[in-house]
């Protein structure tokens, strides 16, 4: 195949844009946040050494980060679009942006992946980055003030369950934003079906065996189960077991 | 010598964050006045973009209070200004927290009060090193991939079957992957995300009543905060 034949051609003036300009400002941000402790440190004349940053100590703490970023970039970007630049520069992607950008999909009826669904989660993306930038800064500003409600007991408790709460409600609105569009995928659960099985199975033994939750490593088995959950949708899909209908013919079906 | 402290309360580092999140308020604004101007090509209405943006608000700001309360936690270990940065920029909030329990250690001290006391400057200068390029690896694939990963899956006109199934598996995948951890992992963790369903399930009913209609837009901000408060009866009976 010639390389010219490889090339992306993207027709949607927005998904142009953010992918030209949102990749630029995303690259100017980042570099910012790699400099700015070198600067800073620069000032004060304590630059560690490269010895001192990446030794058996530190390792460990990388070895935490590293596969989480990497997961995150390959399992949000094709869900995100379009808003993955700033949705990964200001953070909190599973806590916080991801539900948002599936929550505005969902209120507009797009679909995700479509010109439509790319513009409206970037639109909930931005206002959600904004929102968190000024209660955060509000929080640093009245840190004395406030800091005693943040710490009560009760609401620690209900911050560290977070995430399942937002599954709890997201489920609703997974199954009402691959519902909408011109196509519908029928049976597409099947397609994850082993994965499922899978992470039960790990996650029963591990509970049997160690009394231990998998919460924390949730960003290792996503990686891990991304290609099993497309290779074994792929054969599904090939077997007619995963159809994709329009949307008119299957509502007349119904 | 420079002691952590002296960097942390360094009104030099305190410029630069500001200046920084000021950039990336820019940037999410360039980004909404974009998207906002796409959104009403495309021939999505002013009134469905002002019910996306309200129930956006709405549901950030539970998380954000979350990332507070990670803040106030961070805070004690990293200072006000350096734990500020890392939360409203690329940061994680259960990542960062984590990170913050173990750089103590990691640059040799017992405690994390210990090291806030004791940390000369050069010690803290690992710690916001580490911390600053930890997380770049999604950035080796977004940066030169993104565009490949998003346009893979993208569907226009007269698309490929394939495409409608592939761009599904992604959101499927990370429920078949998060759904069982959280249900068979840990009973509070089940019993929270379950009350999330049943509370988003019951105001779906109410929503379609005529004068309800209005609950729609705050579905899932509604069933997260009442999953969320659920959590503290559940940790008083499991736990």
């Amino acid at each position: 195949m010639s390389k010219e034949s490889k090339k992306i051609t993207i027709t949607d003036p927005f998904q142009a844009w953010a992918h030209k300009w949102g990749r630029i400002g995303t690259l100017i941000a980042l570099i910012y946040m790699i400099a700015l402790p070198f600067v800073v440190l620069a000032v004060y004349g304590c630059i560690p050494s490269f010895g001192e940053v990446i030794n058996l100590g530190t390792i460990s703490i990388l070895m935490i980060y590293i596969p989480v970023g990497i997961s995150e970039a390959i399992s949000y970007t094709p869900i995100l679009g379009s808003s993955s630049y700033l949705t990964f520069i200001t953070g909190n992607i599973m806590n916080l942006k991801l539900p948002c950008a599936v929550n505005a999909m969902k209120l507009a009826k797009k679909e995700p992946n479509t010109p439509e669904g790319d513009a409206i989660s970037s639109v909930a993306v931005a206002v959600s980055s904004i929102m968190t930038v000024v209660i955060l800064a509000l929080a640093a500003l009245l840190t004395a003030w406030i800091s005693p409600i943040f710490e009560l007991p009760s609401v620690k408790t209900a911050s560290n369950y977070l995430i399942p709460a937002l599954f709890g409600s997201l489920t609703l609105g997974l199954f009402g934003s691959t519902n909408t569009g011109k196509k519908v995928v029928k049976n597409g659960v099947m397609g994850v079906l082993p994965v499922i099985i899978i992470v039960s199975i790990i996650a029963l033994l591990a509970r049997i065996g160690s009394g231990s939750s998998l919460f924390g490593m949730i960003g290792f088995l996503i990686l891990f189960m991304l290609p099993i959950a497309i290779i074994s949708s792929r054969i599904m899909w090939k077997k007619g077991i995963i159809k994709v209908v329009d949307r008119d013919a299957d509502s007349a079906e119904k | 010598m420079v002691s952590m402290k002296d960097i942390i309360s360094s009104p030099l580092l305190l410029i630069f964050v500001i200046v920084g999140l000021l950039y990336i308020v820019g940037f999410s604004l360039v980004y909404l006045k974009k998207a906002y101007a796409r959104c009403l090509e495309l021939g999505i209405s002013k009134e469905d973009l002002k019910t996306v943006i309200k129930s956006s608000l709405v549901f950030s700001i539970v998380p954000s209070l979350s990332i507070v309360v990670g803040l106030f936690a961070l805070i004690s270990v990293l200072g006000t200004v350096w734990s500020w940065w890392r939360l409203s920029v690329i940061g994680s909030l259960s990542y960062e927290s984590l990170i913050s329990s173990a750089v103590a250690s990691a640059i040799g001290f017992a405690t994390n009060a210990e090291m806030l006391d004791q940390a000369t400057g050069r010690q803290f200068g690992v710690v916001m090193i580490l911390m600053s390029i930890g997380m770049l690896s999604g950035f080796f694939i977004l940066l030169p991939f993104g565009k490949k990963l998003s346009m893979s899956v993208n569907k226009t006109e007269g698309t490929n079957n394939w495409k409608y199934v592939l761009s599904g598996t992604f959101m499927l995948c990370l429920f078949a992957v998060y759904v069982p951890v959280l249900l068979i992992g840990d009973t509070v963790q089940a019993a929270v995300m379950l009350t999330g369903l049943v509370i988003a399930v019951v105001l779906g009913i109410f929503a379609r009543k005529p004068g309800l209609k209005w609950l729609n837009d705050f579905i899932m901000a509604f069933s997260m905060i009442g999953g969320m408060i659920s959590s503290i009866f559940w940790c008083s009976l499991f736990l």
